[in-house]
């Protein structure tokens, strides 16, 4: 049937003469509105495709999805034999059904459509245990040893002193060393150290074996971590050595099988603090990045998401800035970050916007190899460099306070086309190391001379309208729905960016230095600025937003096409997630409409 | 559609009695939705060029099973109807001869009752080489999904009422996704998508809303 779309995946990686099996083998079926198109624990004889209509996934009472056009269900089933959910037909419905045999027959012939096929299943199973709590902490017991965080093995030997021992512990940054002794082999520990010199009274130049453990626990990489936890309780152990083939490669803390259950945040800032050179800053950069994903993926709410991450990259710029900071710049420098990273509102590292205030000028030499390594390491990090060239490596954004603050003025009274967007990404700015006060200085010189300057605050207010185009909204949605135009919608430019810019401008109006845009919000709620309802809505506009625009972020990681990060497209989201975010560009027209007429716009 | 004198008349006088079949009673609920692609739209001079058959049984659209031909026509293959449906002589001529596939379509399609667009006019045009084979005329059910559509939308409707029975009007009421037209096969297909959900939403007793929702005026004006 050539009405079947094989170009909407997994479809689309079917040779042609699969697509025109799979086409020859497909039926159509009806389901009236309520009818139950497939029931729990029932098993499946067809994959549904939607034709027309949509269908809810229900548990019980809730409803975890809704599916439209295109979407399928279930592959557990098909694959499994019986089904996880009720699917309901909620409207009137038309689903095409291969019949499971075709599918398995093409997954076992076609190596993509089956890959597509069972990462969507682990996807469609993974949030199916996340909602049954328990199950999520059995798959972390399930894990394999090896892939929790493991300490490297650290040997000493036997007849070494405590306190080279302890030096050692320092040096490798590693709490427990495993100790050779001609073929024995034993574990010690800061806790052996501590209690053999300030308990038992030992000199400092007692040998290791007389202090160490020579009852090692250990487990096999290959091991289960319920194995591990078991053997922890039963020989109270926070520690076991692991062994692969014999050998001992590492030791596992009960604090890395932590990690596994929640991500490993809480360990990022420990390792950024350990770092003595750049190098060791590299795996705690990565891993910031790793664990937003991890975070989303276990539910956690994106205004929690951002503020770990942001957190996190503050310590890590804050760090690398003590690290290759001379002296002179250490003690004269403001490191400040700005635009999204500045209101904490990054979460996939999309560029990188920074700059250093100074008190005083500092040797012109020491700046430009400051300039150079700073940026150069954040690159390394994995951090874009920023398209607008807002880095420290540019000397307009790096430079004594008192220059900023003039070209600052000159944004204000003189501006060009790129004033009003330095202006908003600097009044976004925070401190990450150094002199806070020169930041507050020089933002307090923007508020001063903008505050109460409608023509200002005009000219600057504009730049809400920089994509309106991108927009242009329900008009454009409802042609797309016919096929007559593009169903791409940008969540940058048509949502995130009118509210960030228009609250961002009430906000130096108001002389709010809070920096994140949902407190700005918040503040302006509270001044009565923003009407009850306004911020509500703005509010959770925002954070829909944020959540869409992460998921399309880590969408386009995992695809590599970077240039779908910010881009939605109707026909891919199920209904409800339409509607939802139809009532968000809604939200923004409406604050748009106002903005506009508080700073009158509509007179340029 | 032959009344009940004509069927029995017809019943008798087949002249290929192993076709009787067709006038047994119907008792199943399957039908079958079928399209004839014509070389025009005169009974009289056009002729068949095409024809898809696609069984629906219960609330199944068993295109899996369909019944699909090209026919080379009797009369010209007028130059009109070369553009409409991208057919041109030569392809027309790899089809096979009307009576190779009469047979076997009418086995088919058996005593189930038919359901299509417009379903006069194929019948029409079928029972010219049907009459011609067998002496009768096909006595199927005829099941139109523009008199269904009609019945669910304007049949209660103020005098005066515009109407628009276009097929592609009707796809779009039914929110049914569009398909590529002047194909026998995706024809059969719609007007098969097209009788399940009239005949469901007639059970149901459910009706067609003659303005458009509301919420899409107002979409259409704020923009």
């Amino acid at each position: 049937m050539q009405a079947f779309d094989t170009q909407n995946p997994p479809f689309d990686r079917l040779t042609q003469k699969e697509a025109a099996d799979l086409r020859a083998a497909v039926d159509i079926g009806y389901y009236a509105p309520g009818e139950t198109i497939l029931a729990l624990g029932q098993p499946a004889t067809h994959l549904h495709i939607v034709l027309k209509g949509s269908v809810e996934a229900r548990d019980g009472e809730t409803v975890d999805a809704v599916l439209g056009a295109k979407e399928s269900f279930d592959a557990r089933a098909v694959v499994h034999g019986t089904s996880g959910e009720d699917y309901i037909a909620a409207e009137e419905t038309l689903c095409y059904l291969v019949p499971k045999d075709t599918v398995l027959d093409l997954i076992k012939r076609n190596t993509g459509f089956a890959a597509y096929f069972y990462e969507e299943l682990s996807r469609k199973l993974s949030d199916y245990s996340r909602r049954q709590e328990t199950e999520g902490v059995e798959q972390v017991l399930r894990a394999r040893v090896r892939e929790a965080r493991l300490q490297p093995a650290v040997w000493i030997d036997a007849g070494k002193t405590v306190k080279d021992a302890g030096e050692t512990m320092a040096a490798e940054n590693n709490n427990a060393l495993f100790v050779r002794d001609g073929a024995r082999v034993g574990v010690i520990t800061g806790m052996n150290l501590s209690k053999a010199v300030v308990l038992q009274g030992k000199a400092l130049d007692a040998r290791v074996r007389e202090v160490c453990s020579f009852d090692v626990i250990a487990v096999d990489a290959d091991d289960f971590i319920f194995e591990a936890l078991i053997k922890m309780t039963r020989f109270k152990k926070r520690r076991l050595a692991v062994t692969s083939e014999g050998e001992y490669i590492g030791m596992l803390e009960d604090i890395g099988i932590l990690g596994l259950v929640a991500g490993n945040s809480q360990l990022i800032p420990g390792r950024i603090d350990r770092a003595h050179t750049i190098e060791q800053l590299e795996e705690p950069a990565r891993d910031i990045q790793n664990q937003v994903e991890r975070l989303e993926r276990q539910g956690v709410k994106i205004d929690v998401i951002t503020e770990i991450t942001s957190d996190l990259n503050r310590g890590l710029f804050a760090k690398l800035f003590e690290l290759i900071a001379p002296p002179s710049i250490r003690k004269a420098g403001c490191l400040m970050v700005m635009g999204s990273e500045g209101r904490g509102e990054q979460t996939v590292r999309t560029d990188q916007d920074n700059g250093l205030l100074l008190a005083e000028a500092v040797p012109e030499a020491e700046l430009a190899q400051f300039r150079r390594d700073f940026n150069g390491a954040l690159e390394k990090f994995g951090f874009p460099p920023c398209p607008g060239n807002v880095m420290v490596s540019n000397p307009q954004w790096s430079q004594p306070v008192d220059e900023f603050v003039r070209q600052v003025r000159g944004w204000i009274l003189t501006p060009d086309e790129n004033s009003a967007m330095n202006l908003g990404i600097f009044f976004d700015a925070v401190t990450v190391a150094g002199r806070d006060d020169l930041l507050v200085r020089a933002k307090g010189e923007v508020v001063t001379m903008m505050r109460g300057e409608t023509g200002y605050l005009a000219r600057f207010a504009r730049a809400i309208d920089l994509f309106e185009d991108a927009s242009a909204g329900m008009l454009t949605t409802l042609m797309a729905s016919v096929g007559a135009a593009s169903d791409a919608i940008h969540l940058k430019k048509s949502g995130i960016f009118p509210i960030v810019h228009g609250v961002r401008t009430m906000a130096i109006e108001q002389g709010l230095l809070e920096p994140s845009t949902a407190k700005r919000i918040a503040a302006l709620g509270r001044k009565g600025i923003l009407s009850e309802e306004l911020t509500r809505d703005l509010t959770s506009a925002l954070t829909y937003l944020m959540e869409t625009r992460l998921r399309t972020q880590l969408k386009a990681m995992k695809t590599g096409r970077s240039e779908e990060e910010a881009i939605v497209r109707l026909s891919e989201l199920s209904t409800r997630d339409r509607d939802l975010l139809r009532d968000t560009l809604k939200v923004v027209k409406r604050f748009r409409e106002i903005v506009r007429n508080r700073y009158h716009l509509n007179m340029f | 559609m032959p009344n009940f004198f004509t069927r029995t008349i017809d019943r008798l006088v087949i002249s290929d009695p192993s076709f009787r079949f067709l006038f047994h009673r119907q008792d199943t609920d399957e039908a079958i939705s079928i399209d004839c692609e014509t070389t025009g739209f005169d009974p009289w001079v056009d002729d068949i060029v095409s024809v898809a058959a696609i069984p629906i049984v219960g609330k199944r659209i068993l295109t899996s099973e369909a019944y699909r031909a090209v026919i080379r026509p009797n009369a010209d293959l007028r130059a009109e109807s070369i553009k409409v449906h991208q057919l041109r002589r030569q392809d027309v001529e790899h089809g096979r001869e009307m009576a190779d596939v009469l047979p076997e379509l009418l086995r088919f399609i058996g005593n189930r009752p038919l359901v299509g667009y417009w379903i006069d006019f194929d019948v029409r045009m079928l029972n010219k080489h049907v009459l011609k084979m067998l002496n009768v005329r096909l006595p199927n059910d005829q099941i139109d999904v523009c008199t269904l559509y009609h019945e669910r939308k304007y049949g209660n409707a103020p005098p005066g009422t515009q109407i628009d029975l276009r097929y592609a009007a009707i796809m779009d009421d039914l929110k049914l996704p569009p398909l590529v037209g002047h194909d026998p096969f995706n024809d059969a297909l719609g007007a098969a998508e097209m009788f399940v959900i009239l005949r469901e939403m007639k059970a149901r007793g459910e009706r067609i809303k003659r303005i458009r929702d509301a919420d899409d005026v107002v979409d259409v004006m704020t923009g």
